[in-house]
């Protein structure tokens, strides 16, 4: 993407892009569409002879149930390819939208950025199916309204040039109507869009914040505020809505005058009250009818693609959030996060020149190594770089400079995956997966659950839960403290078996009784014989490990 | 269908007149436009015949012109009234029942509210509601105007026409789109509830892979929770597709039933002008009426296809309208802050353990006192108890002498305050985020408490009240974030003040100046605290372990 596009190219450029690999699809179905719109001034024409058959002194119909029989089966046709021309569109619209999902989903499973997760799964849900609607009616809309006023337009003037002039007057004032009318919907509907999003991320802080608003008495002042903000979307979603009803109610405006001034005109004509307009004849009584059927699908086309302008203004912000998405850069994981065979031999670890940037600040670390069976405290002022190692190690992040071995291997994408196959975890805040208690803890593997939690002094916990193991946690594990949560996530360690454990500050905020309890979940870990790097503040667990390794320039 | 119905009645009491009015334009409009395409044709029909025998002259072309003329311009000022009034009454009684639902949900117990998942909760307030605009707009209004229309589009044509060309058009509209459509309704309610399950499950699994991923792919679980995240994609896709052949089987029929039935029109049309029955500008008001009353039926399809999705958003958001419970009512409070309480045992339900046995405990007005014991015994529990957020099984709780659940919630929640542990904060200003508690105290209040909790001097160079914080309260420290949340708690000048591990993150000097500067901030309030650390029990008048307040109970 050149830096020098504005930002409403960047958009175009984006949707063009997204709908590209369906653009032949696309066509086909549009080729369909035409052809179903073009079927219907053939059964007006059945239609018009037919009535006009009926009128004393004209004949050359074809009779009753022959004009029947070619309209029905007109009218058959045009249904059938209908329903292809709409499957086609419809394909190609889930096959654009699933193809881009897929793309967001892949990166986010490479990467280790937990930023904004719910606003990329916003972009991925919701608004990316805003993009079928477009898909579906722009580009067929696009190619009736190019082909099929111009062939009604080209009918009527063959039978009549005062007809013709009527529509070849209200209809180019359609189309300049409308983009003054789609510039404004275009401004008013990404208004609407940023305020949906406001809303939202007001709502989900609310939402979080239930306890202590009620504690705080303020629910009902956060309940009129929010009300205050729905009404201003509504209001603006209003804005949106009147503007969209007057682009399609002026547009209905000028059909409708079309449609009277035609039927003036040829009522006149057949009546011989004006003598112009036609080339020798006067107008036929059949020919009359048919000019009244076709005109309303004069217009229809117009309307129809006025309606879908509105999908692409939506379309285009889209566009733009999932430009944007694409411009980040996020740091990106060692291999895949699969679970395969570990990696054989002992798992020793050597760090040689590590060097580490971290956007504001670079991490140089010394050269470590650590043995199998090792237990390690890794120690340090905040902000050092004690977690960003623990990340380095596990191949979450991978380093600037420097190499990392381990059991005799480089770290890299091939070996990942069976290192960490090894490994257990246990990161400072847990996220509780929407699942069951005994699902977070085991992962999807098999293996003992009551030893792990009984090791894990968590039992006990469990037990007061409304569900035991079956229960779901809130997504921080709202309704644990945060000790009990902690030791959910040693639980988890302890399942796993692992061969080396890192650990995230095990003890902070905790009170003795429970810092204890997870320390001794921890010296169960090293006499397993499991290697142990922790990081922590607390000298107490430092000393329990074999050694110390002071992180930071001080040392 | 009866939570539709529910919510139905609902939106109808909250906008009744504009629903109506909307109601009628809707219905003009729709007979405005069968009366435009039928005039149109019997005008020109008529106008050949007239010409063919040279009456031109006195045909009356003029009120006939000026009614087409009349019936395009009504026609298109009421669609355009309709639809900015029904939208506008939809928008807003969706408006308030966003609000209703908001209020229910913080009315909901302390267990429901710990274990919301805020995603989900979001899209019920905001997905669920936005899907049931379609229950007024798609469903109720089209489908009564359109069976209005084709039922007046009858009595006129039997009138105007004759009997037979109005039985054959209106019966073939009634009973064909009837079966059409609660085909299509019944063949796309399983696929589109299933649908937005499916999706559900999407987003959940989605947020899941970003928010847990460096668990999971330390355990090796992240590429097949990726791998799960896209077959239910792929699910979705199957329910999408089916969704749309039963759409597209749907819009097929109805196509062609129109065109059978127009077919139809004009073969009656056309015998009974042979015989003489019928005049050919009469029938040709048959066969254009026939045209216009697809109208009726066309947008119904939509809703039709979208009622298993309206279904399972109206019962999901009529389950979240449980009314509240009513409370008891107290007159006199008294003024003490005297916490007594007896025998007090709390087990959840299905639970194998009780957390709580056989509670006792009285602290007397303006004494502190801190609650230990080790974690996992219940410290939490207990102030919720005391709190009101959750309610025990058995025993009693009393503050001054009334007992907790003859508060009054408003009273209570001024009388006594809670700081859990874990404390939201939210996007805005410091000024904002204590006006939460106190909406009148002036910037002069708000200094004094930031005083209190010393966190005044941390605030001043960074642009004082005006200080922004970011989503979830971020920009401030673990250990200010503490101290804010405490300063919120009191400045409401609460008489009891319940404190779980309040000064946690806190330095020993910066939490003993934090706890005096609380005391002198609310030198009256009886305070109880679950604590762990040294500092906070050297602060109180006394500790008391958890353990032993059963045992107490037990030995009296």
């Amino acid at each position: 993407m050149k830096s020098a596009e504005t930002k409403p190219e960047i958009d175009k450029h984006t949707l063009k892009q997204m709908i590209a690999p369906i653009g032949k699809r696309i066509r086909a179905a549009s080729a369909l569409g035409v052809a179903s719109s073009s079927i219907w001034p053939l059964q007006a024409a059945v239609v018009a002879s037919a009535i006009a058959g009926l009128l004393p002194g004209q004949s050359g119909g074809l009779g009753t149930f022959i004009s029947v029989a070619i309209f029905s089966a007109l009218g058959l046709l045009r249904a059938g390819l209908t329903y292809f021309a709409e499957g086609q569109t419809f394909k190609a619209g889930l096959q654009a939208v699933t193809s881009i999902r897929r793309e967001i989903v892949e990166r986010e499973m490479q990467t280790i950025d937990t930023t904004s997760a719910a606003s990329t799964a916003a972009l991925a849900t919701e608004k990316l199916d805003m993009l079928v609607p477009y898909i579906i009616h722009y580009a067929p809309a696009h190619a009736r309204v190019i082909v099929l006023p111009l062939i009604l337009l080209a009918i009527t003037f063959w039978f009549s040039w005062a007809a013709g002039i009527v529509l070849l007057i209200t209809g180019p004032l359609i189309p300049v109507f409308m983009a003054l009318v789609g510039m404004a919907a275009k401004e008013a509907s990404q208004r609407q869009m940023e305020d949906i999003g406001t809303l939202n991320n007001v709502l989900i802080e609310r939402l979080s914040a239930l306890t202590d608003i009620k504690l705080l008495d303020a629910s009902t002042a956060v309940i009129a505020e929010f009300s205050d903000g729905a009404d201003r979307l509504r209001e603006k979603t209003m804005r949106v809505l009147r503007i969209a009803f007057l682009s399609s109610t002026v547009l209905e405006l000028f059909s409708a005058i079309g449609v009277a001034m035609m039927a003036v005109y040829v009522g006149f004509e057949l009546l011989g009250m004006i003598e112009f307009g036609t080339y020798v004849e006067p107008l036929s009584p059949a020919a009359g009818i048919f000019l009244l059927l076709l005109a309303p699908d004069f217009y229809q086309p117009m309307r129809d693609f006025s309606a879908a302008w509105h999908d692409k203004a939506s379309a285009l912000a889209v566009a733009g959030e999932l430009a944007k998405w694409r411009a980040e850069t996020p740091q990106k994981l060692l291999g895949q996060g699969a679970n395969v065979e570990p990696l054989s031999g002992a798992p020793h670890i050597k760090l040689q020149g590590l060097v580490v940037n971290t956007g504001s600040t670079e991490i140089r670390y010394s050269d470590i190594k650590i043995v199998q069976g090792e237990s390690v405290a890794l120690m340090g002022p905040s902000g050092v770089g004690k977690t960003t190692l623990l990340k380095l190690l596990a191949g979450l992040l991978s380093p600037d400079e420097g190499k990392i071995t381990v059991s005799g291997q480089p770290l890299n994408d091939e070996t990942a995956d069976a290192w960490r196959a090894r490994m257990g975890w246990m990161p400072q805040v847990p996220h509780f997966l929407n699942m069951n208690l005994a699902e977070n803890i085991s992962l999807g593997q098999s293996g003992d659950l009551n030893a792990a939690t009984r090791a894990a002094a968590i039992d006990d916990v469990i037990a007061a839960l409304p569900g035991g193991l079956q229960t779901h946690l809130g997504e921080t594990g709202g309704g644990l403290s945060g000790g009990e949560a902690r030791r959910i996530t040693l639980a988890r360690a302890l399942f796993a078996m692992p061969d080396i454990l890192l650990v995230d500050e095990p003890t902070a905020d905790l009170d003795e009784g429970t810092a204890k309890q997870v320390m001794a979940g921890l010296a169960l870990l090293i006499n397993r014989g499991c290697t142990l790097i922790v990081a922590t503040h607390d000298p107490v667990l430092a000393a329990m490990m074999d050694r110390t390794v002071l992180i930071g320039g001080a040392s | 269908m009866n939570a539709l119905w529910k919510i139905f009645r609902l939106v109808l009491k909250e906008q009744k007149t504009a629903i109506l009015r909307g109601a009628v334009l809707s219905l003009v409009v729709l007979l405005a436009g069968i009366a435009l395409l039928s005039l149109s044709g019997w005008f020109i029909t008529a106008a050949a015949a007239a010409g063919l025998i040279g009456m031109g002259a006195v045909f009356d072309v003029f009120s006939a012109a000026a009614t087409v003329r009349f019936l395009a311009l009504g026609r298109t000022a009421a669609r355009y009234g309709e639809r900015v009034l029904t939208h506008d009454a939809t928008l807003r009684a969706l408006t308030t029942l966003r609000t209703k639902l908001l209020s229910t949900t913080a009315n909901a117990t302390h267990d429901q509210l710990m274990r919301l998942r805020a995603p989900q909760a979001l899209n019920r307030l905001m997905a669920d509601v936005d899907a049931l605009d379609g229950v007024i707009l798609r469903l109720i209004l089209p489908l009564a105007a359109g069976v209005l229309a084709q039922l007046i589009t009858f009595g006129v044509l039997w009138w105007l026409v004759d009997l037979r060309v109005a039985l054959w058009m209106v019966s073939g509209f009634l009973v064909g789109s009837a079966i059409i459509l609660i085909w299509t309704a019944r063949a796309a309610t399983q696929p589109s509830s299933q649908e937005e399950a499916v999706a559900q499950s999407f987003r959940s699994h989605f947020i899941d892979l970003m928010r847990a991923r460096a668990d999971l792919a330390v355990y090796g679980q992240l590429l097949r929770q990726g791998k799960d995240t896209l077959d239910i994609d792929a699910n979705r896709q199957r329910h999408q597709s089916h969704l749309d052949r039963i759409e597209r089987r749907s819009g097929f029929a109805l196509s062609l039933m129109g065109t059978i039935i127009s077919a139809g029109v004009l073969v009656i049309g056309m015998t009974l002008t042979e015989t003489g029955d019928l005049t050919p500008a009469l029938a040709a008001i048959g066969f254009f009426a026939s045209l216009a009353l697809m109208e009726t039926v066309g947008p119904l399809r939509r809703a039709m296809a979208e009622l298993g999705r309206m279904l399972v958003a109206a019962e999901r958001v009529d389950e979240s309208l449980a009314p509240p419970p009513l409370r008891a009512h107290c007159s006199d409070y008294g003024e003490t802050a005297e916490l007594h309480i007896a025998n007090l045992s709390f087990r959840r339900s299905d639970a194998k353990r009780p957390v709580l046995s056989d509670i006792s405990l009285t602290i007397p007005s303006g004494e502190s006192v801190a609650l230990t014991g080790a974690s996992g015994s219940g410290k939490t529990t207990l102030l919720l108890l005391v709190a009101r957020l959750l309610n025990p099984s058995s025993g009693n709780i009393l503050i001054g002498s009334v007992p907790l659940s003859n508060w009054d919630e408003s009273k209570l929640r001024s009388s006594m305050t809670l700081v859990p542990q874990r404390s939201i904060l939210m996007s805005g200003s410091i000024r904002t985020a204590l006006h939460l508690a106190d909406p009148t105290a002036t910037d002069e209040d708000l200094w004094r408490v930031l005083e209190a909790v010393s966190l005044a001097s941390v605030i001043k160079p960074k642009n004082g009240l005006d200080f922004n914080l970011g989503a979830m309260g971020s920009g401030l420290s673990g250990g200010e974030t503490r101290r804010l949340v405490l300063a919120r708690a009191i400045l409401r000048r609460p008489k009891l003040l319940l404190l779980d591990e309040p000064t946690e993150g806190l330095d020993a000097d910066l939490a003993l100046l934090v706890l005096q500067g609380i005391r002198s901030y609310l030198p009256d309030a009886t305070i109880l605290m679950a604590s762990h650390r040294d500092v906070e029990k050297n602060w109180t008048d006394y500790s008391i372990d958890i353990d032993k307040l059963a045992v107490t109970a037990l030995t009296n």
